[in-house]
C-alpha cells in the first residue's frame, strides 16, 4: 500500500496582493529612483549605480529614497511616492 | 476538511522519510512526513480550518495557513496539542516589532527563542529545569523545529538562498524553554509583560545563541551582577538592543537570599554593563579613531534597565545563568509576548 505525504511549502505564487509592475524597455526621459536600505555603503552603490546608467540613458530626474534601518520594511509613504513618481526604481544594499 | 497541499505519492515510510530530504522540506535531520489524517488531527486540536491565516509576512507578502502550519509542525515531530502554542509564537514573530523577515535573513544568524510561561507549561511537559537550552523534551525540541521548518517551507529562509546567516547559531534547529516560575521570587515573564498569573504565553526573540555565566564562587547577589553584567559589556554582542538573561536556580537563590527585586536587578545589571566609547571604537564597533574625552564617555547594553528580560530557568545545581543579546543592535527587532488562548 502505497503513502501520500503534503508539500509543507509555500511558494512564491501563493504571495498576498503582490503584482509585478509593468516594464520599461529603455530609461530615456524616465523617472529613475534609487532606494537606499539603509546599510553602510549601500548609497555609495546606488551612487555607482547611478553614475553608470547616466552614461547609457538620459535620465529625466532621479527620486532617492533612504529607509531608515535595513532590517525594517520601506515605508508606506516612501513606497507610494516610488511608485507614482518613478518609471523604474533600483535598490541596494550595502556592507 | 478539505485540504489544499499538494500530495505526493511515496512506497512507504522510508522511501516518504528520503523524498522529503529530496524535496529539500527537512532542517537536515530527517522529518516525520505529513499524511492529510495526521494534519487533520492537527487543525482538530487547534480549531483551526484549513485556510485560516496564521501569519503575513510583510516584506515578501507570504501568507502562511493553519494547514501549512500543521504540516510542518508534523514533520518537526510536535503532538496535536503544541498547535495552540506555535500559533501562539507564529502570531508573535508576524507582530511589526518582530521584523520577521530581517530577523530570519540576516547575516547575523539569529534564531527565534521562545519562552513559555503559564500552567500550560506543565500540562504539554515543557522542560523549565536541568539542560534547558539541551536535548530530552519533545515539547521544547519539536515546538522550536517547528517554528524552524516554518521559516525553511513557508517563508523561504533557506540557508544560502534568503537566509544569508554569516555562521548561525545551534539553536536555529530548536530553541525553546519554559520558565522554572515554581523557583522564581519574582513574577514571572508574562506578568512583566503585562498578561494575568494564570494566562498561558509565548514570548519570541530574535537572539544569539546563550553565553553561559559561570559564577561558582559568588555567594552574594553582588558578585552574581558582576559576572552577568560582565558578559553582557562583551565586545563581541555589544549593542543598545535587548538581553534576555537567563537566571540559574542557585544564582536565583542568592539573590532572593540578599533581597534583590526584579527591578533593582535590572538597574544594577545596567548600570554595570557598560563599555567606553574608545573601547568599541578599539573592536571596531564604531568607526573611526579614538577622540580625546572618549576613554570616559560610556555606552550601555540596552536603552535602559527595562531593556533586560529576566527569566528564571535550569537545573537545582550549578552556578551557570546565561546572557542572550538580541539579534537587532537597535530597535529594530523587540521581544513579544502573546497569550495562548
Amino acid at each position: 500500500m502505497t503513502l501520500k505525504i503534503l508539500d509543507p511549502t509555500v511558494s512564491a505564487e501563493e504571495a498576498t496582493d503582490v503584482a509585478v509592475a509593468k516594464r520599461v524597455a529603455d530609461l530615456d526621459g524616465k523617472v529613475l529612483g534609487l532606494l537606499h536600505n539603509g546599510k553602510v555603503n549601500g548609497d555609495r552603490l546606488l551612487d555607482l549605480v547611478r553614475e553608470q546608467l547616466a552614461t547609457r540613458y538620459r535620465l529625466r530626474e532621479i527620486v532617492v529614497v533612504r529607509k531608515p534601518s535595513a532590517s525594517r520594511v520601506a515605508d508606506a509613504d516612501d513606497l507610494d511616492r516610488l511608485a507614482r513618481t518613478c518609471d523604474a526604481v533600483v535598490t541596494a544594499i550595502g556592507d | 476538511m478539505a485540504l489544499a497541499a499538494a500530495e505526493h505519492e511515496v512506497a512507504d515510510w522510508p522511501e516518504a522519510i528520503e523524498t522529503c530530504f529530496e524535496r529539500g522540506w527537512t532542517d537536515g535531520l530527517p522529518v516525520v512526513p505529513a499524511t492529510a489524517p495526521a494534519v487533520r488531527r492537527f487543525l482538530a486540536a487547534a480549531g483551526q480550518a484549513p485556510d485560516d491565516v496564521v501569519l503575513v509576512e510583510a516584506t515578501r507578502r507570504r501568507s502562511i495557513t493553519a494547514e501549512k502550519v500543521a504540516i510542518n509542525a508534523v514533520l518537526a515531530g510536535c503532538r496535536p496539542e503544541y498547535m495552540p502554542v506555535l500559533l501562539a509564537a507564529l502570531r508573535a514573530m508576524a507582530d511589526p516589532a518582530f521584523t520577521l523577515h530581517g530577523a530570519i535573513t540576516s547575516t547575523g544568524g539569529s534564531a527565534t527563542l521562545v519562552v513559555v510561561n503559564g500552567p500550560i507549561r506543565q500540562r504539554l511537559d515543557f522542560n523549565a529545569g536541568g539542560n534547558v537550552f539541551g536535548p530530552g523534551r519533545r515539547a521544547n525540541a519539536t515546538l522550536g523545529r517547528a517554528i524552524r521548518l516554518i521559516t525553511l517551507n513557508c517563508l523561504g529562509a533557506q540557508p544560502g538562498v534568503l537566509d544569508r546567516s554569516t555562521q548561525g547559531h545551534p539553536g536555529k534547529y530548536t530553541y525553546c524553554i519554559a520558565e522554572l516560575e515554581e523557583d522564581s521570587p519574582w513574577p514571572p515573564l508574562h506578568v512583566d509583560r503585562g498578561l494575568p498569573r494564570e494566562a498561558s504565553a509565548v514570548t519570541v526573540f530574535a537572539a544569539e545563541g546563550p553565553h553561559n555565566v559561570l559564577s561558582h564562587y559568588g555567594e552574594t547577589a553582588d558578585a552574581i551582577v558582576v559576572a552577568i553584567a560582565d558578559t553582557m559589556a562583551c565586545l563581541g554582542s555589544f549593542s543598545p538592543g535587548e538581553s534576555f538573561v537567563v537566571l540559574a536556580p542557585e544564582h536565583v537563590q542568592i539573590l532572593a537570599r540578599d533581597g534583590w527585586t526584579r527591578p533593582r536587578i535590572r538597574e544594577a545589571l545596567y548600570a554595570a554593563a557598560r563599555r567606553t566609547v574608545a573601547d568599541l571604537k578599539r573592536g571596531g564597533k564604531l568607526p573611526g579613531a579614538v577622540e580625546p574625552g572618549e576613554e570616559t564617555r560610556w555606552m550601555h547594553r540596552g536603552q535602559g534597565p527595562d531593556d533586560i528580560h529576566l527569566v528564571v530557568a535550569g537545573g537545582g545545581a550549578g552556578g551557570h545563568s546565561a546572557f542572550i543579546p538580541s539579534w537587532s543592535r537597535e530597535r529594530n527587532s523587540l521581544a513579544v509576548t502573546r497569550e495562548i488562548p
